[in-house]
């Protein structure tokens, strides 16, 4: 017979609040896989490994927070699988994961997180701090990695947040795909497209109208169209804005009140007027 | 011990005697549904009885802090590994507490030679509309009680837990003549606040098959708040958000008693 659901679990599974840690020991989540050079079966490339992660996503800040935006484009190789994908998740009320990677697992590293944030809070009665909330994306990374070493799974996100303690001020993180953080000062771009998000993203932080810092929230979204349009010119994995099917990029901002999804007729409006 | 039947129904009552006398003293909890949601509402301040379990769930428990601990700590384990495999909407108390809970605490309840759990709980689960919420109150012994309609009583918008079976029916009785389902959430906090009185007041006697006097109950519940901080949590209603549980502070509850 199984054992009950509730197994009599004396050994506190919970008590360390570390949600993964609990769906691994229930078999619910894969193992942590092995780092190993070896290339697999039906590894694309034969070589070393190499980043596919094939879109492009971009943080910045801005006057009222964190801006967060993604293009919609989800491709498999040279195909154009989707064109109105999600890549710009809300995590908690105050914490954006963007992702470039691969969906599956970057949904579920999504997914993973998400839930550990709230079992953290109920075991524990206390909110994780922005240091943890940090640290477990990347502990979620670094489990991945022998994934990533096969040939499937790379992930690389940016995790946009606003922390209230020691003092009131928005954060803004990236990572590589083996699970290094890196904190952001002013801005953060990755994916395919990234190289020339960076470009305008430095150019207009250092001689544009005014510091990134100092934009309102239209300027910053034009900003943001701006640069993921002039991606998706050169980059065939970025959807950039699709002018005929009206798909604009998933635009996220948080601040202190929390976050804010743009609705598409603001960004619509924004876009006609300073980009089209 | 076990090979006789007798001595093993001796053994069970015994244990029941132990466990009913030592969460006798426990403060009472009450859970109001309202019209934006579900109320829980308890006084002291030695340690915390009302906790969140999932998006829709929360729980007030009495009983040895250990204990509460441990049921805790199942309860939202089950319910956080359902919401991640399947979906929070998959995520139902109903389920969480007759398939999983209350066979836990029978088992460990009958198991004469282990140690049975010393808690009695309390929980709830906010519904869309008033007539959707459910309310279970778990015994020691997994023993489950509903708000539901029964031959012996109409569908109840509230639930109640105290130290003595003769506190907590004092309560029922005091609620089902003082709440309405409807109420806004000053008159829910008032109802539970007075509820936790005559909880409370009842506790202490053997005798009291009566409600106290209205008077009598303001006085005590005057008393009481002047010396203990009052600890509460509410499930919202609000559809549009995913996590409905957070806690009340005792500063923001007493600006609105004003009494």
């Amino acid at each position: 017979m199984d054992k009950l659901p509730v197994a009599l679990d004396q050994n506190f599974s919970g008590a360390i609040g570390d949600f993964p840690a609990l769906l691994r020991h229930k078999g619910l989540l894969a193992p942590a896989a092995a780092v190993s050079s070896t290339p697999k079966v039906g590894t694309p490339h034969e070589t070393s490994w190499q980043p596919t992660e094939a879109t492009t996503i971009l943080a910045f800040k801005f006057s009222g927070g964190v801006l967060v935006a993604g293009d919609r484009r989800a491709t498999a190789g040279n195909t154009v699988v989707y064109d109105r994908a999600d890549k710009v998740l809300e995590i908690d009320r105050h914490s954006i994961m963007a992702i470039a990677g691969v969906p599956a697992t970057a949904w579920e590293m999504a997914r993973v997180l998400e839930h550990s944030f709230q079992y953290f809070r109920r075991t524990q009665l206390q909110e994780m701090s922005v240091d943890g909330k940090v640290r477990a994306l990347s502990k979620l990374l670094r489990d991945n990695f022998g994934f990533v070493m096969q040939g499937v799974g790379v992930v690389v996100p940016i995790f946009a947040t606003y922390d209230s303690h020691p003092k009131p001020e928005a954060r803004l993180y990236f990572y590589d795909a083996m699970g290094a953080q890196f904190e952001a000062t002013d801005y953060a771009a990755t994916g395919s497209g990234s190289p020339a998000v960076r470009g305008i993203l430095y150019y207009e932080n250092n001689w544009g109208a005014k510091p990134l810092q100092k934009l309102g929230e239209d300027e910053a979204v034009s900003i943001a169209l701006r640069a993921l349009d002039t991606a998706a010119e050169s980059d065939t994995s970025t959807g950039g804005v699709d002018r005929g099917g009206k798909i604009y990029p998933l635009i996220k901002t948080v601040s202190s009140e929390g976050i804010t999804t743009l609705p598409e007729g603001k960004i619509a409006a924004v876009f006609k007027e300073t980009v089209a | 011990m076990i090979e006789e039947p007798y001595r093993w129904v001796e053994a069970i009552a015994n244990r029941r005697e132990y466990i009913e006398a030592q969460l006798a003293s426990g403060s009472p909890i009450a859970a109001l549904g309202y019209r934006e949601g579900i109320l829980f509402l308890t006084l002291g301040q030695r340690r915390q009885k009302i906790f969140e379990i999932y998006d829709r769930i929360a729980m007030g428990a009495i009983g040895h802090p250990g204990d509460i601990e441990r049921l805790r700590m199942a309860a939202i384990e089950l319910a956080s590994t359902e919401g991640f495999t399947r979906s929070a909407a998959d995520v139902s108390l109903r389920r969480l507490v007759h398939y999983s809970l209350s066979p836990l605490m029978k088992g460990a309840f009958e198991q004469v030679y282990g140690a049975p759990y010393l808690a009695r709980m309390l929980f709830a689960e906010v519904g869309e509309r008033p007539a959707e919420d459910l309310f279970l109150r778990v015994e020691y012994d997994g023993e489950i009680a509903s708000n539901g309609a029964t031959f012996a009583q109409v569908r109840q918008d509230f639930a109640v837990l105290s130290g003595t079976r003769q506190s907590r029916e004092l309560m029922e009785s005091f609620l089902k003549a003082e709440h309405r389902a409807d109420a806004s959430f000053e008159t829910a906090l008032k109802a539970a606040l007075d509820a936790w009185t005559v909880g409370h007041m009842t506790l202490q006697t053997n005798d009291a098959k009566e409600l106290p006097e209205r008077a009598a109950i303001t006085k005590y519940r005057q008393e009481q708040l002047a010396n203990t901080g009052i600890e509460a949590g509410v499930l919202e209603r609000d559809a549009g958000r995913t996590i409905r549980y957070h806690s009340l502070s005792d500063t923001e509850l007493r600006s609105l008693i004003n009494d």
